[in-house]
């Protein structure tokens, strides 16, 4: 390496050797190795895969092989990246490489020329660098890196050289073309057609600010000043942000050439990079950057022969987040205390030293080279109206591909979480994106078709700030997350102005109160003024922006707000001042979870039946088809696995002896009359006989037992198992009418004159129609109306080919029974993804497992029929779309895609509503489409009338329908006695259990112990229960998973 | 020029106004808080003063923000009303809630301005004052952070005004507060104790300390022998505090005052400086005939002490050993007056009243008490004073004039101007040039040493000494200019007066508030008044009752009896 001054023919001559040198030959190097050894890599053990193929290196005799260092390439989650380049064969990145994985792919790949392919990312060096060979069997099952969305859809302007070259390496950088830009800007434009250029380019401040790159050098141009300087703002402080970091780490020279551009276009001679400590890599990389190209003649005087002068020397920040803002920055560089100054003057006219000054920040300049050589006209070639080019992401948070992404502006924040992204780990639902951190805001799922726009997403409520996009899913509360980033921004606050200083404290404050269980009425709306006035009032952008993620996240998650301060609930089991144990607390009854658990370890099985069945009349029933929302959260989880809870409750039903139960007394006057004897009905029968009321259930079938008993087949839940609880309910004395439709054996009017309250609780047993042609064919069915008949013991005809449409439990169950009926071949059609179903996962399993074809992404035209009955369906293909207002992506119709199954039997299963005709004369019960208007308490505006369960909410599971029967109970009891001046009646009170301590022990990683289950081969007529229950061996291990979260506070039961 | 519309009103004034001011001109009044513009200090921190202003996306803070031509701004709308109430409910959510017992009560900016916007509540949780936050190491001055709202005026009159830069911002988020560096304490700190920082304080974070009981105690003691010294500015000063024009002369009202509170004798610091001329003229003298070390300094601004001692104490050398008026005053009240009036030194309490902070800690440095005794028992600030006065239920601006006790009560026209900046050179140069020369200089008013410029500069030819040289500043931040010049050694003066406090003793810590310049020039316009109109005697060795010290007491200027009670030595300090 020659440290001569260069000129710019040199430029391209360096080009030229750097081009041979890099050739691979049989005789010459034979390969190139390149470690990807950003910080992200570092840390996940690059160094130790490199030390790994040097040790390779020095213990073969091997023929020369180039080992090079380079930045990240974007694809954080998978790091330790390694590509390999051999002769005369497409480049392989290699992605969680550790020091074996080194020595394999050093034996069989560089030595023997056989890729590894199961440590293989891709093929491939970057997208349109090197296209894919046409025909390449070695490296086949390899995909291209093209065909990779994480990569396919991305472009790079910013990130062009991100892991291409070594960063310390100044020839690698001119061999991709760097520094031309700077040759042509010094010697063949004007300072105004440069910043023509970048005004054509649409250019705007990728800091976060988004003003206009090209104004605001045109600002400073103008701005009269013997001195001037260019800053490069590197102060990078967002949490999730790190584009800054990894173009400073990979690629230096580019901000370098980047600021000189920006010196020779405004005027200045000197510049400086205000770069926090923290990043030692990126400082370390960028002196030498800075020193190599001092060394070329590109920094320093005469700059290419070209009589222009400029150096950069770089300023560490002892990494305070309000530097980020530009005075604050300045007034750092100056040695004075990072306070942000009030504006104007601004930079461009008065900035450092009070000097005309440009700031911007490393992307926006690594993007300046290629748009002084490409011409600003190609930049503005991608992205939106407003704005131009691409935009570096970083991806954070719930999502698979954890990096760096550059999309085209306007890409939508949807398709790069969810298809450069690859969507949430496990396949857990989206709840919202965290857009430029504590100054943005969230987008909930309604917004993940907005583009990566300005303008659009500032609409939406958030901002483009410097990229940050942190991925949230279920798991995270939103108004812990709003605490959070207030925290955060209270912290950092340079406590200059009185808002930001005072204000975000004394939001935070609130926000801690709500989290902790202390929230007041009135607290969102303080907060969302305190927020306004602080927007409005703050001398910086960090007070201006800090109520930001408080207000997104109370415009678009305010029902969680309001969950915390009037039920002291989160919906997310984050805020634990709220409970004790997260499973207790996602319970919709809120069964006391640890408290059976540890009952079982203890061997004191019948307290623990006590203790389950305190809260839920149905333990054995939920035992078995309860969606169980407790292991939803369980902290196990966050070890390996959730304790199988609902496989330790149904130990102990099939296991403990039930207390007798007695006639309850009758101590109040006033009758009630339920309608509909099904879960929600008859919870609210039982909690209401237990407070001593009289009271009357009207139930259109035969047997009690509602969904329950018509909806759900019998292998799952045995009929025997439900009428043991329910008849434990009537014993309490309560007077059951069975095949008693109101509406058509009793009237409403009646109901109304007998009875002083009235609950309704009738359920959803109408199936929706498909509406297509050919419906009313013989052969097709609802499936409710179908597993009625069939649970009803009626004669059900099903072909031998059934296709069910849907992908609900009620597709399943029907697919199931229509299998168990001897249908030979059973489809289940679905118009979305698998991941998209709504049914219960290990639904979804058996029934793929007893042999049931589920064919997703497909929608149904039109049913066939000869005759009158129903020959096949006509389904259509879908392809995925936009998402929709629940976060999944829309399906559409592929043009001419139809296609017909042959089926004899065509179920639908798209839904169910319920059946209200017998409310027609009664206005006051108000109707809604087409469930019944409650409110918190599930009274309808009806004075005497309440209602709950599927008739109100639609159809959800059991355990919801149990708890509404609690909550109507509970309230009716409260509204009676209030009335009269009394107390409402807990009748749970008495009866305290003892809950065994927690002993202290190490908690071991130990998977949950799997259900075992009856032969998954199916024979026609066979509805024996397909899970057969755990042994005591099995529940004592799984009770052992249990890590006690409740055991801080309390030790007993009531 | 630019026309600007502010309210519907239009108004023409000069490129870079700032919309405050360009809204004085209209007679609209947008309240401030942390502005101080006497001494540009416009941080735009406190966001009182917001308005609104077409086009710009947040409301903006009308001290700092320039007026455009064609703009458009609104100062009374429910936007801008609702952001100042809620600002400063910010800030009285993070204020003790003491208002009542709190010595600023009255005075307080915070106060007024809460009135002013009508804050009627506070919506959200306030601080927990629990803690103790007050640091009352020192003499002079005592610090209560919990009522700190970062207005950063301390800051700026510490830095930019006195050279010190002691207070600095600390910490970030609602945790950050004005501490002196380091966070020491202002005992174990290079503060000055000048009290400009009392001064520009709005709210009661830092005040004088409050000795008033001590002195009540003393008076109630027929034990003691109480008598009290008024520092030269108190007669230009006190009169504010009960409502009269800055200016007011009330030096009878004074005097008359003081007796009806109970002191036994009532003497005059007035008399003391022209001793302090007597002795500080005499050591410049032999300086320069001896070759001792020039430029002389003064030595009567015991914040500018503390000063030198901690900054250039490479110059401790060059400072006058005089003691100032007041510790010479304590030194004979304990000696000279005791023997005079028969009297045990012991019993003898010697209370001050000064324009100033820093000389109650003064007056407790331990070389303080040639006497045998502590030379003065008590200082207390023009405000104390005047508090006593008020709890005295006397009607101030009523009394008849009384005059002084004997014999240290008479004074010249030159004591009296010593609280003025330059009072003390002008004072100097006439005794001086009337020694060397046998004859009274033919004009006694020596203009250029007079005024609130910062560096004032005169030159004089005294006799056989030829021109002697001298230099004037008053302020630290100006004294720190000259210094810095006596260090490089470009500063060819013979003799420097320094005042600690901007305008000198009548623009002290302990001034009535609140202060301006426009008060200072009033004031020192007072002194000069009594100086040429009222007193007999304008120069100091012409003072009756000095030449009767010299006679029966001391004998002769810098003589073995001036060098044990007149004089003092200094001691270094580190930054």
């Amino acid at each position: 390496m020659t440290t001569e001054k260069i000129t710019r023919n040199d430029l391209r001559t360096i080009k030229g050797n750097v081009e041979s040198a890099r050739r691979l030959s049989p005789g010459g190097n034979v390969a190139r190795v390149t470690v990807h050894m950003g910080t992200c890599g570092l840390a996940s053990g690059a160094g130790d895969v490199m030390d790994a193929l040097l040790g390779e290196i020095n213990n073969t005799s091997v023929p020369d092989i180039m080992v090079r260092s380079s930045g990240c390439i974007g694809l954080c989650s998978r790091e330790p990246l390694v590509t390999v380049e051999t002769v005369n064969s497409e480049p392989v990145i290699y992605a969680h490489v550790d020091q074996a994985g080194m020595q394999k792919i050093f034996r069989q790949h560089i030595i023997n020329g056989k890729p590894v392919v199961e440590l293989a990312l891709a093929r491939g060096l970057a997208v349109n660098e090197t296209p894919p060979l046409k025909d390449n069997k070695k490296n086949g099952r390899i995909p291209h890196i093209s065909q990779i969305p994480f990569f396919g859809m991305q472009k790079s302007i910013a990130l062009r050289n991100r892991g291409l070259i070594d960063p310390d390496n100044i020839e690698e950088y001119i061999w991709r073309d760097g520094y031309s830009a700077l040759a042509r800007a010094l010697t063949e434009l004007e300072s105004s057609e440069l910043i023509s250029e970048v005004k054509i380019s649409g250019l705007r401040g990728r800091g976060g600010g988004g003003f206009p790159t090209g104004m605001k050098w045109e600002f400073c141009a103008a701005a009269r000043g013997d001195q001037k300087y260019v800053l490069c703002n590197a102060d990078e402080g967002d949490p999730g942000a790190f584009m800054d970091r990894s173009i400073m780490e990979g690629d230096p020279h580019a901000i370098i050439e980047g600021m000189t551009i920006a010196a020779k276009a405004i005027g200045a001679h000197s510049g400086f990079i205000y770069c926090r400590a923290e990043y030692p890599l990126a400082v370390k990389r960028f002196n030498l950057a800075i020193e190599q190209a001092r060394d070329r003649g590109l920094l320093g005087k005469d700059i290419l022969e070209s009589g222009f002068d400029f150096d950069i020397s770089i300023y560490r920040g002892a990494g305070a987040f309000v530097c980020g803002e530009e005075t604050a920055l300045m007034a750092s560089i100056e040695g004075l205390r990072g306070t942000p100054r009030p504006r104007p003057p601004f930079p461009a006219v008065s900035g450092l030293w009070k000097k005309p000054t440009v700031l911007n920040n490393v992307e926006t300049y690594s993007n300046i080279p290629w748009i002084i050589k490409n011409g600003g006209a190609a930049y503005a070639g991608t992205g939106t109206e407003s704005s131009k080019g691409t935009k570096v992401f970083a991806l954070t948070g719930k999502v698979r591909n954890v990096g760096l992404v550059e999309v085209p502006m306007g890409t939508s924040i949807g398709r790069i979480i969810f298809d450069i992204g690859e969507g949430i780990p496990d396949d857990r639902k989206f709840k919202a994106a965290q857009l430029g951190g504590p100054s943005g805001g969230c987008l909930p799922v309604e917004h993940l078709n907005t583009p990566t726009d300005y303008e659009e997403i500032t609409k939406a409520g958030a901002i483009m700030g410097s990229g940050g996009m942190i991925v949230m899913d279920q798991d995270t509360c939103m108004v812990d997350m709003a605490r959070y980033f207030m925290d955060f921004c209270q912290d950092e606050s340079c406590g200059k102005c009185t808002p930001c200083r005072v204000g975000t404290k004394r939001m935070l404050e609130i926000l801690e109160r709500i989290c902790s269980g202390e929230g007041r009425e009135g607290d969102i709306e303080l907060l969302e003024d305190l927020a306004g006035t602080i927007k409005d009032c703050a001398l910086c952008g960090l007070g201006q922006t800090a109520p930001n993620p408080v207000l997104s996240t109370i415009r678009y998650f305010r029902h969680e707000y309001e969950e915390h301060i009037r039920d002291r609930h989160c919906r997310a089991a984050v805020c634990s001042k709220l409970f004790s144990s997260p499973c207790q607390h996602m319970c919709p009854v809120g069964t006391n979870v640890p408290g059976y658990i540890a009952l079982l370890r203890a061997g004191k099985i019948d307290d623990a039946y006590r203790v389950l069945s305190a809260t839920n009349p149905f333990p054995s029933v939920c035992a078995r088809v309860c969606s169980h929302p407790c292991e939803s959260r369980c902290r196990r989880g966050q070890l390996d696995e959730p304790v199988a809870i609902r496989n330790l409750k149904r130990f102990i039903t099939d296991n403990a002896k039930p207390d007798r139960i007695n006639k309850l007394p009758v101590t109040m006057p006033e009758k009630i009359a339920v309608i509909g004897a099904g879960p929600s009905g008859l919870t609210a029968a039982f909690e209401l006989k237990k407070r001593g009321y009289a009271v009357t259930v009207y139930e259109e079938a035969p047997r009690a037992g509602g969904m329950l008993l018509l909806g759900i087949p019998e292998y799952r839940l045995p009929a025997q198992i439900l009428e043991n609880e329910i008849q434990r309910i009537l014993d309490t004395g309560i007077t059951l009418h069975t095949e008693t439709r109101v509406g058509r054996d009793i009237q409403f009017e009646e109901l109304e004159k007998k009875f002083d309250i009235i609950y309704i609780a009738a359920g959803a047993h109408r199936s929706l129609t498909l509406g297509i042609q050919g419906e009313n064919s013989e052969g097709v069915l609802g499936a409710v109306e179908f597993l009625r008949s069939f649970n009803m013991g009626e004669e059900v005809r099903i072909g031998q080919k059934a296709v069910i449409i849907g992908g609900g439990n009620a597709a399943l169950d029907a697919s199931r029974t229509a299998l168990r009926l001897g249908c030979k071949e059973v489809t289940i059609a679905y118009r979305r993804e698998m991941k998209d179903m709504p049914a219960l996962e290990e639904e979804i399993h058996a029934a793929i497992e007893e042999g049931i074809r589920v064919k997703t992404l497909v929608g149904p035209k039109r049913i066939t029929a000869d005759k009158g009955h129903v020959t096949g369906v006509e389904l259509v293909r879908m392809g995925t779309g936009d998402f929709d207002m629940s976060g999944r992506r829309k399906p559409v119709p592929i043009e001419g895609s139809n296609f017909v199954i042959e089926a004899d039997t065509v179920i639908s299963a798209i839904g169910q509503i319920p059946v209200l005709d017998f409310l027609s004369s009664t206005p006051d019960v108000e109707i809604s489409g087409s469930i019944i208007n409650v409110d918190r308490e599930l009274r309808t505006r009806h004075p005497k009338v309440w209602a709950g369960g599927d008739s109100v909410t639609g159809p959800k599971m059991a355990i919801d329908a149990i708890r509404a029967g609690r909550v109507a109970a509970e309230s009716i009891d409260r509204f009676i006695r209030e009335g009269k001046g009394e107390k409402p009646l807990n009748p749970d009170e008495d009866g305290l259990i003892e809950i065994p301590q927690a002993l202290e022990e190490e908690a071991y990683e130990m998977k949950r112990t799997a259900m075992p289950h009856a032969d998954s081969s199916v024979c026609t007529g066979d509805f024996r229960e397909v899970e057969t229950g755990y042994s005591q061996t099995m529940a004592m291990a799984e009770a052992h998973r249990c890590l006690r979260c409740d055991t801080e506070d309390t030790g007993s039961h009531r | 020029m630019v026309t600007l519309e502010i309210d519907n009103q239009q108004v023409e004034v000069p490129e870079g106004t700032t919309i405050l001011e360009a809204a004085k001109k209209l007679d609209i009044h947008i309240p401030t808080l942390c502005a101080c513009t006497e001494m540009n200090h416009t941080p735009g921190a406190c966001r009182v003063c917001l308005v609104e202003v077409d086009r710009a996306k947040s409301l903006v803070a009308s001290c700092v923000y320039p007026v455009a031509q064609g703009m458009k701004v609104r100062t009374n709308t429910e936007r801008v009303r609702r952001a100042r109430r809620t600002v400063i409910e910010f800030l009285l959510s993070d204020h003790p809630a003491d208002c009542n017992i709190c010595q600023k009560s009255g005075q307080c900016e915070l106060q007024a301005i809460a009135e002013q916007v009508g804050v009627r509540q506070i919506r959200f949780p306030v601080t927990d004052f629990s803690v103790h936050r007050i640091d009352d190491s020192s003499h002079a001055l005592v610090r209560d952070s919990s009522k700190c709202i970062n207005c950063l005026r301390c800051v700026t009159v510490c830095a930019e005004v006195q050279g010190v830069s002691l207070l600095t911002p600390e910490g970030r988020g609602f945790g950050s507060k004005v501490v002196p560096a380091m966070s020491a304490n202002l005992a174990d700190s290079a503060c000055t104790y000048c009290g400009q920082c009392a001064v520009v304080c709005p709210t009661g974070a830092i005040v004088e300390k409050d000795e008033t009981q001590k002195v009540w105690d003393a008076l109630e003691d027929p034990h003691r022998h109480v008598v009290v010294q008024e520092a030269p500015a108190i007669r230009a000063q006190l009169g504010e505090e009960f409502g009269m024009e800055p200016g007011s002369l009330v030096t009878g009202k004074m005097i008359a005052a003081l007796r009806k509170l109970g002191f036994d004798r009532v003497f005059d610091t007035n008399f003391t400086a022209d001793l302090t001329i007597m002795e500080e003229g005499h050591e410049l003298l032999k300086r320069l005939k001896t070759g001792g070390v020039l430029p002389m300094t003064t030595s009567c601004s015991p914040g500018w002490i503390k000063f030198i001692e901690h900054n250039y104490p490479e110059l401790l050398p060059n400072v006058s050993t005089c003691k100032s008026p007041q510790q010479m005053f304590g030194a004979l009240a304990k000696t000279y007056y005791a023997e005079f009036a028969g009297i045990d030194p012991a019993e003898i309490f010697v209370v001050s009243i000064m324009p100033c902070t820093a000389k109650k800690y003064e007056a407790a440095r331990p070389e303080m008490c040639d006497s045998g005794y502590r030379d003065v028992d008590v200082v207390l600030t023009t405000r104390e004073l005047a508090r006593m006065i008020k709890q005295a239920g006397i009607d101030f601006t009523n009394l008849m004039d009384e005059p002084f006790d004997a014999p240290m009560g008479q004074y010249t026209g030159a004591g009296t101007i010593f609280g003025a900046t330059g009072g003390v050179m002008e004072a100097a140069l006439r005794t001086v040039y009337a020694v060397v020369t046998g004859a009274s200089m033919p004009d006694l008013d020596i203009k250029p040493v007079r005024g609130l410029e910062g560096v004032k500069e005169a030159a004089l030819e005294v006799g056989d000494f030829g021109e002697v040289k001298v230099a004037v500043a008053h302020g630290l931040a100006n004294a720190r200019k000259i210094m810095d010049r006596v260090v490089d050694g470009t500063a060819d003066y013979h003799f420097i007066e320094i005042m600690a406090c901007p305008g000198g003793c009548v623009g002290g810590g302990g001034q009535p508030l609140p202060a301006s310049n426009e008060k200072r020039e009033k004031r020192a316009a007072a002194l000069y008044m009594d100086d040429s109109r009222v007193q007999k005697f304008r120069q100091s060795h012409e003072n009756p009752s000095i030449k009767t010290l010299y006679e029966k007491f001391l004998k002769e200027p810098l003589g073995k009896k001036s060098h044990t009670l007149l004089h003092t030595h200094y001691v270094e300090r580190s930054v």
